[in-house]
């Protein structure tokens, strides 16, 4: 039951620059999806029409979005720090940590590394939730994960 | 030979046709940097994908499910001409949203469905339907079974039209469980697919998920005295 919302939030989780504002975008894609359910073809991918209801939702939202930098808490995300032991602790810095070098990509290269890498589209799905080419996709991917690669200090 | 960026990446995902595929392994057995190159690829990649999943497996906050099951406090009634529509058709699409199928946008008042632990789960007139009745013998009834059969877990599975909705349902712990859904012939649309024994998307469906032939009547009505199990 609610299939999607654990892919839409962690979708949203990779798109937003914290997880309460992850949470709030989930929310405003959910509403829309509800609002525009009429303009969903059966027979088509319902994740894909979400993940490109939340993309623009995203758009909207955080391009009004002040800047400034945001307090992370890895908390939110449901991870419970206290007493979860060391693995979830390691696990929360870890989220945090990509969270931050996500956030730090522009967000064209970001909505495209969110779908390929966080939520494992093919390159076909990624480009046709965006509507961009096929090329344009694969440029801005390659350039997301250059930039990740050295801010997360992998060697291209 | 060189090898562009993109085409690297692509072949670090197994994006790449076999043929351009090749071309990058014999360039990489050449080169141990790009070797390199698409490992370093494919470690962040299961970075990336590894320091999301526990979002994906975190319990959903909430408000969010609120959202889903209450639809009533967050979606706009806009004020143009629309008829106000039946808040459990929002419930539905709710459910429907998070099992990746859509009811049909002429749900009645007596919602055939219902929230299930694991998805959407025939009520009222539906459930009864796939309850008594047999393909062979229900006359003109407003929801009529076109088809059962058992999917490849064994389980019953029937597959049904309606005005609202057609599907296929399969008989779980908790009840019908709707594993397809289709919008039905409608009322007085015109513009709607015609639901029914010719329904031909459903039968594909049903097609697929069939184990065996369909029952025939006496198998059919054996499955109904055994409670469908």
């Amino acid at each position: 039951m609610l299939a999607l919302l654990p892919r839409l939030r962690r979708f949203a989780h990779a798109l937003a620059r914290s997880p309460s504002d992850a949470d709030d975008l989930c929310q405003t894609a959910v509403e829309r999806a509800l609002t525009a359910r009429a303009q969903w073809q059966p027979g088509t991918r319902l994740d894909s029409w979400m993940y490109r209801i939340m993309r623009n939702a995203w758009i909207d939202t955080a391009r009004a979005r002040s800047r400034a930098a945001q307090t992370f808490v890895a908390e939110e995300v449901g991870l419970t720090v206290g007493d979860a032991g060391d693995r979830a602790i390691e696990a929360a810095v870890e989220l945090d940590q990509v969270m931050r070098a996500m956030a730090r990509l522009p967000d064209e290269q970001r909505e495209a590394v969110a779908l390929v890498l966080v939520e494992g589209l093919a390159y076909k799905e990624a480009a046709a939730v965006l509507e961009i080419p096929m090329g344009t996709l694969t440029s801005r991917l390659v350039r997301g994960r250059e930039a990740l690669m050295r801010q997360l200090g992998e060697a291209a | 030979m060189t090898i562009d960026p993109e085409t690297l990446m692509a072949y670090a995902d197994g994006e790449l046709d076999p043929v351009a595929a090749k071309r990058v392994e014999r360039a990489i057995a050449a080169d141990p940097a790009l070797a390199e190159q698409v490992a370093a690829h494919r470690r962040l990649r299961t970075r990336i994908a590894g320091s999301f999943a526990p979002i994906a497996e975190a319990p959903v906050p909430e408000r969010l499910v609120t959202l889903l099951s209450k639809p009533d406090n967050v979606v706009p009634l806009r004020p143009r001409a629309r008829p106000r529509f039946d808040l459990r058709w929002g419930a539905a699409i709710a459910a429907s949203l998070a099992i990746g199928i859509l009811i049909g946008p002429m749900l009645k008042p007596a919602a055939p469905v219902r929230v299930g632990p694991t998805g959407l789960v025939a009520s009222g007139d539906l459930a009864r339907a796939l309850d008594t009745q047999l393909a062979a013998t229900q006359g003109d009834a407003p929801i009529r079974v076109i088809v059962s059969f058992r999917d490849s877990s064994g389980a019953i599975c029937r597959t049904f039209a309606g005005r609202a909705t057609s599907g296929i349902a399969c008989w779980e712990e908790d009840g019908w469980a709707l594993r397809r859904t289709v919008s039905g012939a409608g009322e007085a649309r015109t513009d709607y697919r015609q639901a029914g024994s010719s329904d031909p998307a459903l039968m594909a469906m049903a097609q697929d998920m069939m184990a065996g032939a369909p029952l025939d009547a006496a198998q059919e009505r054996a499955a109904h005295d055994r409670g469908w199990r």
